[in-house]
């Protein structure tokens, strides 16, 4: 995926000025950066939610905007932050709705089923697959679309802060999960202020500031130079752990 | 909670449906003011003939496919605006088809080109309020949920308010028949003009319900939707289109029953499921018979005077809509 001279303003609000940077499959990129930076807008414009003002985004070489939305939707998947719906769908039926751009007939196949089935064991909300999803709590329903985009299969996971409401031990599952993707060959990319989670799990850091991308760094040198670090709060320290990870400490 | 949905459930649910949208169709015509001698019917003798098959069956037949519209419809627009009050009536479109047709009414037109002013009338109001409405929130790219819903009410408005001038300045006869027909009845038409609206529910529906998986990702939210590859700009124009053909067809031939576009597929979605695939058909058979029961209802309990089936719908409707959202949300 590469990105390259991205800008958007919402209206007379000039949220990114020029944003580039390319990732290769097998990479797991923390996208940080303060409340406002732009986080979810570039996120939405890498995903084709969102069109840019000016610059492109291009995946396997391709300008994302000649995609169908259905090819599209076969390599990316974003994942929105938080959906609120009153509609009694099961959780089930919310998942299988990740299997879309899959599925050419008007009911979804065994395949599909199966598939949604693997992705709610690996989000751990098999259990209650047959509950409406209103009546879940807000961790439960984040593992529920959690599970829907990786039903999707996609090559690309664009997601925006998805340890919302997870507990802990479902934060470190989730990243867990996405660390495992990666590995495989998938591209992810999540938007968190996690920061020691980040650098347990992800392979890099990319910090958006002032419109642009301030910071890109692996995480292996995360620990050498903190100037990443500052752009966040002047209250943040890096130490090491005794296994010789980076970790970050409040002052 | 819920049994899961699975093919042979959704096929039970749709049969049964259409089992009541037949028997229906059957047994409805044999109800009014006058008994029905079945023998003398097939006999093709006068009064009995004449009654059962250019009044009662026609009437019937309006209020299934004008029901089923206006249901599938008003599940069509809850699922596009992921509001539960969003309706036909809500988004204007009612009211400019009304708007439309009592125009027609005041200059007492009957008919335009060869078509029937009423349908052309209330065609054209529909499509220029809807035309509006999509036109005052379109931004950015794609039309938005909440400014939809707000510039529908706001021309529902003016559109009633115009509806009003008119009505104050006719004359009475004329203003008589504006109030007969805004009250929303169903009444005997013509076979030809059942079956063009006949033709234009069958195709929209079609049109719509290979679509129904992806109305079920839009319910969700739209970037949801176009994130699992929904193609959004395509599905939703289609909609529009759809929608206000089913709403200005089902109007123009009986007046405004709005009720039907709220209620139906409310209890559609509490009751069986939220699932289009399931939803929308199943709306659509149940309105229909709804609207043809009501109507039957409102030639009988005050005959000889006839009771619009609107009203019928509003009295035994709304008081079971209230109890359904009381045990629901």
């Amino acid at each position: 995926m590469e990105v390259s001279g991205v800008a958007f303003a919402y209206g007379s609000n000039v949220v990114l000025k020029s944003v580039g940077f390319s990732a290769n499959p097998g990479e797991f990129v923390a996208l940080l950066g303060l409340n406002g930076a732009g986080k979810s807008t570039i996120l939405d414009i890498m995903a084709g939610l969102r069109t840019a003002d000016s610059g492109s985004v291009r995946i396997d070489g391709r300008e994302l905007k000649q995609w169908q939305a259905r090819d599209r939707a076969r390599w990316i998947s974003h994942l929105p932050q938080g959906i609120r719906s009153e509609l009694p769908f099961t959780v089930e039926q919310i998942v299988l709705m990740g299997r879309y751009a899959h599925a050419d007939q008007w009911f979804e196949s065994e395949e599909d089923v199966q598939h949604a089935v693997r992705a709610m064991e690996r989000m751990q909300c098999l259990a209650y697959r047959h509950r409406s999803y209103y009546t879940l709590s807000g961790g439960e329903r984040q593992r529920v679309l959690l599970a829907a985009c990786l039903a999707q299969e996609p090559k690309v996971l664009l997601f925006d802060e998805p340890s919302t409401y997870l507990d802990v031990q479902q934060q470190l599952q989730c990243f867990s999960t996405l660390t495992k993707l990666a590995e495989a060959g998938a591209l992810c990319v999540a938007v968190t202020h996690d920061l020691n989670l980040a650098l347990a799990h992800c392979t890099r850091l990319l910090v958006l500031h002032d419109g642009h991308i301030a910071a890109d760094t692996p995480v292996l040198g995360a620990a050498h130079d903190a100037a990443w670090l500052s752009l966040l709060s002047p209250r943040l320290r890096l130490v090491e752990t005794p296994e010789g990870r980076p970790w970050v400490v409040y002052r | 909670m819920k049994a899961p949905q699975s093919s042979a459930s959704s096929f039970g649910w749709i049969s049964g449906c259409a089992v009541l949208f037949i028997l229906a169709a059957v047994i409805l015509p044999l109800i009014g003011p006058t008994g029905i001698d079945m023998q003398r019917v097939f006999a093709k003798l006068a009064p009995d003939y004449g009654i059962f098959v250019e009044l009662r069956i026609t009437r019937v037949l309006l209020g299934l496919l004008a029901g089923g519209a206006l249901a599938l419809g008003g599940g069509l627009f809850q699922a596009m605006l992921r509001d539960s009050l969003a309706t036909p009536y809500t988004l204007g479109v009612s009211a400019g088809a009304a708007l439309g047709a009592v125009l027609v009414l005041a200059l007492d037109l009957e008919r335009i080109l060869g078509f029937p002013a009423l349908w052309l009338g209330s065609m054209v109001g529909a499509g220029a309020v809807l035309a509006m409405v999509a036109g005052a929130s379109w931004r950015g790219g794609h039309i938005s949920g909440v400014r939809l819903l707000l510039t529908g009410i706001s021309l529902n408005s003016i559109c009633s308010a115009f509806i009003l001038l008119i009505y104050g300045v006719v004359r009475e006869r004329r203003s008589f028949s504006i109030t007969q027909w805004l009250l929303g009845r169903v009444d005997s038409v013509s076979y030809t003009a059942l079956f063009v609206f006949a033709v234009a529910v069958t195709l929209t529906c079609a049109i719509l319900l290979r679509q129904a998986r992806a109305w079920n990702l839009i319910a969700i939210g739209e970037t949801w939707a176009a994130s699992r590859g929904v193609d959004l700009q395509r599905v939703m124009l289609t909609g529009y289109v759809c929608g206000s053909v089913l709403t200005a067809g089902a109007i123009a031939l009986t007046g405004p029953i709005g009720f039907v576009g709220l209620i139906v597929p409310h209890l559609v979605r509490s009751r069986i499921s939220p699932d289009n695939r399931l939803l929308l058909p199943c709306s659509f058979l149940l309105g229909g018979v709804m609207l043809a029961a009501c109507d039957a209802i409102g030639r009988v309990v005050l005959a000889p005077a006839e009771l619009p089936a609107g009203a019928v719908m509003a009295v035994i409707g709304g008081p079971y809509l209230v109890w359904v959202v009381r045990r629901r949300f």
